[in-house]
């Protein structure tokens, strides 16, 4: 029996026609994720659970980097 | 320098720090643009990896006018994913400066609480229009290209009626704040709150003339149908009065709060 889902069935996608379309979107995403690895890199001696926020960053797609910058960031405050 | 001007330059710093001015309008660019690719390349996809005995897909069916898909923008993706976002932007913002104990300083001055919570609500509710709008726009140039084009009219009022809910869910989660103590507590009443808020639109016209979700509906309605609903004026009026009373409730807790501790 054949699988539907072949890897090289994705070749039959025409890439280039949705590449110019799809590129901005992934660079927002990407953006997003890169700004809160930034920031988790440059405040990494007063961070806590620093390996379980980068894992969070980059797997949970859009929420990880938002509960990150909202909840992530409050432990190295001072005031 | 009147107290208002002062505290929302002070709003302005946190957000600044907090990075929020960045990351908000950038999520609700994502979620903006989700919904137009998805719909649009929906067929590619199904027909790529579904296989293709069995099942077909009508060509037909699948295509939609530009409005449609906006609607199911604001529909499917803002007030889903976004409006859990714009929760956890705002679930601190009365809480963080009551445990800080900053709120307490902050009214040790002469600046009153209705000018307190007047500069927090006002710029985080810009803050968040703002990034809703970006998104919006960012969806419609996506439309503008893959879809059919939409009307001006009904692509601004469609905007202002989304505000007008996106301006209860920043007024009722700045309640929440002021009200409870713990962060997570915040997140999940106010996450629950205004998500039952919208799946109970729509069940019964009475309940949707009170529902400030209403509002939402009203949006997709104009962008699907170009014409307004009935009693939209109704649910803009009973929005407003919403928005009022947590206003309110806010003002009178924290007041309480301020009688407590002196």
């Amino acid at each position: 029996m054949q699988l539907h889902y072949g890897v090289d069935e994705l070749k039959a996608i025409d890439w280039m026609a949705i590449l110019p379309i799809i590129l901005p979107f992934m660079a927002v995403g990407f953006i997003l994720i890169l700004i809160a690895l930034i920031d988790l890199y440059r405040n990494r001696k007063t961070r806590k659970n620093i390996f379980i926020w980068t894992l969070l960053i980059l797997l949970c797609n859009i929420i990880g980097p938002v509960l990150y910058f909202v909840i992530g960031r409050k432990d190295g405050r001072t005031y | 320098m009147n107290s208002l001007g002062v505290l929302m330059k002070k709003e302005y710093s946190q957000v600044l720090r907090d990075f929020k001015v960045i990351w908000l309008p950038l999520v609700f660019v994502f979620l903006g643009a989700t919904q137009p690719i998805m719909t649009y390349y929906l067929p590619v996809i199904l027909e790529v990896l579904g296989g293709t005995q069995g099942i077909s897909i009508d060509p037909t069916m699948i295509e939609q006018t530009g409005g449609q898909v906006l609607a199911a923008t604001l529909g499917s993706q803002f007030d889903q994913l976004g409006i859990m976002i714009i929760v956890i932007a705002m679930m601190g913002l009365i809480q963080s400066d009551k445990s800080s104990g900053m709120l307490a300083f902050i009214l040790t001055r002469p600046v009153t609480v209705s000018s307190y919570i007047g500069g927090k609500l006002v710029f985080n509710y810009l803050l968040v229009s703002v990034s809703v709008g970006i998104g919006y726009f960012i969806s419609l140039l996506y439309i503008h290209f893959l879809f059919t084009s939409v009307e001006l009219s009904q692509l601004i009022g469609a905007l202002l009626c989304y505000l007008v809910w996106v301006l209860f869910s920043v007024s009722f989660i700045t309640m929440l704040s002021a009200v409870l103590n713990s962060q997570a507590l915040i997140a999940i009443v106010g996450i629950i709150t205004l998500l039952i808020c919208r799946m109970l639109v729509g069940l019964h016209p009475m309940l949707d003339a009170v529902n400030p979700a209403g509002m939402s509906q009203h949006a997709m309605n104009l962008l699907i149908s170009g014409s307004i609903g009935a009693n939209l004026s109704i649910n803009l009026l009973v929005t407003i009065i919403w928005v009022l009373l947590t206003v309110i409730i806010t003002h009178y807790w924290i007041l309480q709060k301020k009688f407590h501790e002196s």
